[in-house]
């Protein structure tokens, strides 16, 4: 095997990684969405902390390696579809974690709530469907997606 | 590596993409089906709800990327014909074929496991078989996309 080869594989492992994870922690939050009990809604959410840790893995998997395919392959660095994989790399990151984040203080308000009866509140139900937390998983996903279209077609390569 | 293997015509991204689609899929949702089956053991209490969300995850996620991503295999190969007889295509239709194989027992375990955990069983046996040869099951993907990347015998 040749470094080019090694390189592509870690650098599509991260993929795996990154996008799996991801495809994974939506099975976990759609699948609380549609909960009422604070407990399973806390359980599914803490679920998704499996899921992150591919994420987050991946990320820095496809990023470190990617870079360096770019040297490897003698792809340029200032080439318009690597700046704009790079540029959606930053918004893909910045979207998910922020959106995590909100995500976990939800599997909090859920974890509290289950521990002080386990009944459902109207706080919890809106927390879950918020518009804004919702945009920043879903924005991340399509930040992902379109990396993979840049990595597919690699427009003006 | 051959340079046929580096470079590749711009006909095939379509299929491509498709294909990866579907591979990103079916890790996504076996790694769901895998955490989904494990945390059930774990979590007892909600043994009934995390079984029977892996079942539904296998039928709603796995059963459909694993398709996709066949078909995006079939319709590379359609356009790929130098490849038909290399190392690294038989190493993915291999895993590929064994995976359909694996599909079906993942869902008729998780099938089982949400039917004894609904009566009363919570440490069903055919629960941590869905966690385990799903856990190999995606160790064989690695291996599959392992192959893809590096091209063995191309």
């Amino acid at each position: 095997m040749t470094t080019y080869d090694w390189l592509l594989f870690a650098h599509v492992t991260g993929a795996f990684a990154l996008l799996g994870g991801a495809v994974a922690a939506a099975v976990f939050s759609l699948s609380a969405l549609r909960r009422e009990r604070p407990s399973e809604i806390a359980v599914l959410l803490g679920l998704t902390r499996v899921a992150v840790v591919a994420v987050v893995a991946g990320s820095i998997l496809t990023l470190v390696f990617g870079l360096w395919l770019v040297h490897e392959a003698h792809y340029g660095y200032g080439d318009g579809w690597i700046l704009a994989a790079i540029a959606l790399w930053i918004v893909g990151s910045v979207t998910g974690e922020a959106g995590g984040r909100r995500d976990a203080r939800t599997r909090e308000l859920a974890e509290r709530l289950a521990r002080e009866g386990d009944a459902a509140t109207s706080e919890l139900r809106a927390r879950l469907r918020d518009p804004l937390s919702l945009a920043l998983s879903y924005g991340s996903g399509a930040a992902m997606l379109a990396i993979l279209v840049l990595m597919v077609w690699k427009p003006g390569a | 590596m051959t340079p046929l293997a580096f470079l590749r015509p711009s006909s095939w991204d379509l299929p491509l993409f498709v294909h990866l689609l579907g591979a990103f899929g079916l890790v996504g949702g076996v790694l769901a089906t895998v955490t989904l089956a494990a945390g059930a053991r774990r979590r007892s209490e909600h043994a009934p709800l995390l079984t029977s969300l892996a079942l539904r995850t296998l039928l709603v996620v796995v059963v459909p990327a694993f398709v996709v991503m066949r078909v995006g295999a079939q319709w590379i190969l359609s356009k790929e014909k130098y490849a038909e007889n290399s190392d690294w295509v038989g190493i993915g239709f291999g895993i590929s074929d064994v995976g359909a194989i694996v599909v079906v027992a993942l869902a008729i375990l998780a099938w089982r496991a949400a039917r004894r955990v609904r009566a009363g069983d919570l440490h069903p046996r055919s629960g941590t078989l869905v966690a385990g040869l799903g856990s190999l099951y995606l160790a064989a993907l690695a291996v599959a996309w392992w192959a893809m990347t590096t091209k063995p015998g191309a």
